[in-house]
């Protein structure tokens, strides 16, 4: 080993010295960062590997939106910028690779960082460094109350962030009313994850039922986001007797759920949160052999499967068979996340736009603050995004879905459009 | 393999009794322990395999779970060219052997002779990299398989059985019979368990003690392509299908006594059926207290017998 | 004959912020937070045999003592250093103990299973420790100032190792590795000597630990701590090389820096490229160097010397 591990050692430093010259080189600073005369460079956290991977098809379908932009004649004639990185869902990592992209990359704003936790790591860092953290990837409510009431710690307001779609427990909330209304005997049962995310949802799920209906829930078990497999769950439920099965859960624990039951020769009434309930992930759930007709859900997105004729979803299907043609497959499966990204990119130009011909971030951020559109042809027809002084939620309202048609079937929207989610 | 009558296998005998007379007197009993053991056998046949490799090489292999999933993702390939389940099963089994048996060759024998821990981590090198690969080739979205047992519900009473729990059951049993009946009664398997537990006498009896070490570690890798086939139906295809699993393997194999093949099944076996049980029962055990409460266990049985279950008294250091 | 290297790695580490930008200074307080912990695992495992797959918990409780205490107490952040210290001290001596009775691998899977499990007790008690939303310190700390404490906290924990090595004690503790039966016949005291190498080694870690939640903006939070962190504590120890605490810092720059560096190899895109590039150098260096760089220094000392004694001809 001798001779080999001495060159190796040397080949080792000189790469880690230069690694650190060439990168400490490119950390130049401008008076307005991000923004030249022909690009806004902006960038953005987000799970591309680990346990979160599969949302992965966000960022990448934004990324596709803002190249059609840029293709288009940019915002202003400035052409955008993506730089997406992959903190795994990690905190830890998440914090230098923002810090990477506010003081090396210089980047004018932070878009669209995936993850309650990641975010709530970077959100005191970019709003006392006043950089934008603009429609992050994640249904907490923080994002919509924090902008103008002191929360976390340090107690500070936060009005540089942003959120994107109908927080958690306003969503699990209509489920609760649904079922206090339509279903009032039901016996209840609930599986959530054992987090924020799962906690959040069940909290609003019991506020939607009501102080006397609350009782309804006979039994919820949790299950760990590592461990995805929830047989034990599902039997537990059923054998306390429960009729009604309401599952807040993250994708493979959810078609776990429905296989589960299904193969138990259980069928109750069942609810699955938004987040999980993309057509791709029921249509598996039917190829393994769970019967999912009836199953309830809400939505806020377009569908490129029931919608097809809508401009939004025609615009969605050439944007990405040109600028994303790896996703061309699942988006004709109607897969929601590219929608997501989609929709949220929109969002963001469209922010972007009202910013003045010379955007600054402290004008991008009264931007993100002033929405007021039923313009963005990805969400469902006649939603409102919509934000003011007193109100950063963008968006407040949402569709009840039900499955209908089984292995070759879909999300039928009923009911009317239901406001003031929040 | 052999088991003395001893304390543990009066414990043994217990449980044993324990499950059956819960099973007849509760529904729900009988149904967490058959999903129990179903799970369990995922956890044993990937435990069977750290235990193949301690064995050979007296190192805990931190790739098994990876390589598993791997392997997994290659039987997904072979059936989207259009192979079937149980041909791309086959012939996955045997490209992990040869995968297993290329990691023994290229990256641990190397090593082996001057330092365990640089095995160890060459190891976790292997976990970091193959998820690396796979994320990389294939992404880390979910993707599935079809359901290699149908999706038929057998009833005994007002008890189901779903056909997927009992096939996974079935198919990790069998290959672990199959493996002790090479182990036990072929010559290979002789020359095997010879170089692993006596090397310096097995070669001066002419065994071909580089070859068995890394015919080891190509069936370690054939049963955690099959814990991987078989963990599919519930966990699905993504890179993080394996490692919690792992985690269990882990605690089932050194709960068996890490030198104990049928330690490792047992253990693998009795965490699964006991992690359901305390879901269904213990509502303070939630989730997020399974794995601690898997390993305090694990820690109490080796405070009381260090060598678990059916360990020998250890004597090396690593 | 050691002296010279050391007064000019502290000369580097002191002029180093003033050639560095913010960023970069985080950079370089990272190698500083795996210098710790690193170290702290190689006065265990390199000078008492013990083996520890674990110190990521140590690691999370430290942090989680930082982030507590300043959060429902607003203690100065540089007092919960020393809290920190204290409590995963007495916490890495409560795990010697049962850990007297293990060895080799059980040892390794026991500390493991340590590692495996810290981590989800704040999902459990959520309601002290933040769930997993996390706890945020009460206010965050600058570049420069993680970089001045955390390269200070090595300086000190690196005097307070080599004072503890190189008198009794650090005999005592190579007495153990070398041979129990010998160091037990010559009045060590296993028990004791094993319990406490496992209190200063937990101790490190519980400091690098406090330090790594201050440079993830103050905030702790239980994905920070998972499997992979110890593990790459471990990879560091194994890249340093046992024993020796000048390889400390290689194995320190290896995995403070490298991950960094992968994401940057082209072709493979960043994303894959952390993981790709990265396992693959952790095991080629692992084939071409089995006892990591104090193996390698030693080999080179040793030619070094061989070579000025023979004829140079020959060298």
């Amino acid at each position: 080993m001798g001779r080999k591990g001495t060159i190796l050692a040397v080949l080792a430093c000189a790469v880690a010295v230069t690694g650190i010259a060439v990168t400490a080189a490119s950390g130049a600073h401008r008076a307005t960062p991000g923004i030249t005369a022909t690009e806004i460079k902006i960038g953005g956290t987000f799970p591309l590997t680990g346990i979160a991977a599969a949302y992965k098809s966000i960022p990448a379908a934004a990324k596709a939106y803002f190249d059609y932009v840029n293709d288009h004649g940019g915002v202003n004639g400035r052409k955008i910028n993506f730089e997406i990185l992959d903190d795994s869902y990690d905190p830890s990592k998440t914090v230098p690779l923002t810090q990477q992209l506010v003081e090396k990359d210089g980047v004018f704003a932070v878009y669209g960082s995936l993850g309650t936790a990641p975010v709530l790591a970077t959100w005191d860092y970019l709003n006392s460094h006043k950089v934008p953290q603009a429609l992050v990837t994640t249904g907490d409510s923080y994002w919509g109350f924090c902008a103008y009431r002191k929360c976390g710690t340090p107690a500070k307001k936060y009005p540089w962030t942003i959120g994107w779609q109908p927080d958690y427990p306003g969503e699990s909330k209509l489920y609760g009313r649904y079922i206090a209304a339509n279903l009032p005997n039901a016996k209840i049962g609930v599986l959530y994850q054992s987090d924020a995310y799962g906690k959040n949802y069940l909290a609003g799920l019991r506020v939607g039922l009501g102080v006397e209906k609350r009782a309804n829930i006979v039994d919820a078990q949790t299950y760990d986001v590592q461990n995805p497999n929830v047989a034990q769950q599902i039997l537990s439920l059923k054998s306390k007797g429960a009729d009604t099965l309401v599952v807040f859960a993250t994708p493979t624990a959810t078609i776990g759920a429905l296989v589960t039951a299904t193969k138990l020769g259980w069928s109750p009434a069942t609810f699955i949160n938004n987040v999980s309930a993309n057509r791709l992930y029921l249509l598996a759930a039917t190829g393994l052999g769970a019967s999912v007709d009836g199953v309830i859900s809400t939505t806020y997105a377009a569908s490129p499967t029931t919608q097809p004729n809508l401009p939004g979803m025609k615009l969605g299907k050439a944007i990405v068979d040109q600028y994303a043609p790896a996703l061309s497959t699942t988006y004709a499966k109607g897969d929601a996340t590219i929608v997501f990204g989609l929709a949220s990119a929109w969002t963001f130009v469209y922010a972007l736009q009202n910013s003045g011909k010379n955007p600054t971030r402290e004008s991008l951020k009264n931007a993100l603050h002033n929405m007021n559109t039923t313009k963005n042809p990805f969400v469902y027809p006649g939603i409102r995004i919509q934000t003011s002084a007193k109100d950063n939620f963008p968006i407040e309202q949402l569709r009840m879905t039900k499955w209908v048609g089984g292995g070759t079937g879909d999300w039928q929207a009923f009911g009317k459009l239901l406001d003031k989610v929040r | 393999m052999r088991i003395r009558p001893s304390p543990v296998v009066a414990l043994l005998a217990a449980v044993g009794v324990f499950l059956i007379v819960g099973s007849v007197v509760s529904d729900i009993f009988a149904q967490q322990t058959v999903a129990g053991l179903a799970q369990g056998a995922i956890f044993s046949s990937l435990a069977l395999a750290l235990v193949l490799i301690y064995r050979a090489t007296e190192v805990i292999n931190f790739a098994q779970g990876e390589m598993a999933m791997a392997t997994t993702y290659v039987a997904y390939q072979l059936t989207l060219w259009g192979l079937s389940y149980w041909a791309a099963f086959a012939l996955t089994l045997v490209i992990a052997f040869v995968l297993g048996v290329v990691v023994q060759l290229v990256f641990v024998r190397p090593v082996q002779q001057k330092s365990v821990l640089a095995v160890v981590i060459i190891t976790i090198g292997l976990f970091i990299l193959i998820d690396g690969l796979v994320t990389w080739k294939w992404g880390g979205d979910l993707k599935f398989m079809v359901a290699p047992f149908g999706n038929n519900v057998y009833h005994a009473g007002s008890v189901a059985f779903s056909r997927q729990d009992i096939g996974v059951l079935l198919v990790s049993i069998l290959s672990v019979i199959l493996l002790w009946l090479l182990f036990q009664f072929t010559k290979l398997g002789l020359a095997m368990r010879a170089a692993a537990v006596r090397p310096a006498a097995a070669a001066l009896v002419g065994v071909r003690v580089n070859l068995m070490l890394a015919f080891g570690w190509g069936l370690a890798a054939v049963l955690g392509a099959v814990a991987g086939l078989m963990a599919e139906p519930t966990q699905f295809l993504q890179p993080t299908m394996m490692q919690a699993i792992l985690l269990y393997a882990f605690a089932a194999a050194v709960l068996g006594g890490l030198e104990s093949p049928a330690g490792a099944v047992i253990g693998g076996l009795a965490l699964g059926v006991f992690l359901n049980l305390l879901g269904q029962y213990v509502g303070f055990a939630t989730a997020e207290l399974r794995l601690p409460i898997a390993f305090a266990v694990l820690l109490l049985v080796l405070l009381v017998k260090p060598t678990g279950l059916f360990g020998r008294r250890q004597v090396r250091r690593v | 004959m050691k002296v010279v290297p050391a007064l000019a790695a502290a000369a580097v580490i002191a002029f180093l912020p003033f050639a560095l930008d913010g960023y970069h200074q985080g950079l370089a307080s990272s190698v500083a937070i795996y210098f710790i912990a690193i170290l702290g695992l190689n006065v265990l495992t390199g000078y008492t045999g013990q083996i520890s797959i674990g110190h990521g918990a140590f690691m999370a409780i430290g942090g989680y003592v930082t982030a507590v205490m300043s959060s429902d107490h607003h203690t100065n952040l540089i007092a919960t250093l020393p809290l920190a210290l204290g409590i995963t001290f007495v916490c890495g001596v409560l795990v010697g103990i049962p850990a007297l009775r293990f060895s080799g691998v059980y040892l390794a899977l026991a500390t493991f299973a340590l590692a495996v499990s810290v981590p989800q007790l704040p999902l459990k008690f959520s309601k002290f420790l933040g769930g997993s939303n996390g706890i945020h310190t009460d206010h965050s700390v600058s570049h420069l100032w993680l970089y001045g404490v955390s390269w200070a906290c090595a300086a000190i924990v690196f005097m307070l190792a080599w004072l503890l090595l190189r008198g009794r004690i650090g005999r005592a503790f190579r007495a153990v590795r070398d041979s129990e039966v010998a160091a037990v016949s010559s009045g060590v005291s296993l028990p004791i000597y094993k319990t406490f190498a496992f209190g200063v080694s937990a101790a490190f870690a519980g400091v690098a630990g406090a330090l790594f939640v201050l440079a993830t903006n103050g905030f702790a939070q239980p994905n920070e701590f998972g499997v992979l962190l110890s593990l790459k504590i471990l990879i560091g120890a194994a890249v340093a090389g046992l024993g020796s605490l000048w390889g400390v810092l290689a194995g320190a720059l290896f995995v403070g820096l490298l991950p960094q560096i992968s994401s940057s190899v082209p072709l493979i895109g960043a994303a894959h490229g952390q993981d790709v590039v990265f396992g693959l150098v952790v095991i080629l260096i692992m084939l071409l160097l089995p006892n990591g760089f104090a193996g390698l220094l030693a080999g080179l000392e040793r030619r070094f010397k061989t070579a000025i004694k023979s004829d140079p001809k020959t060298s």
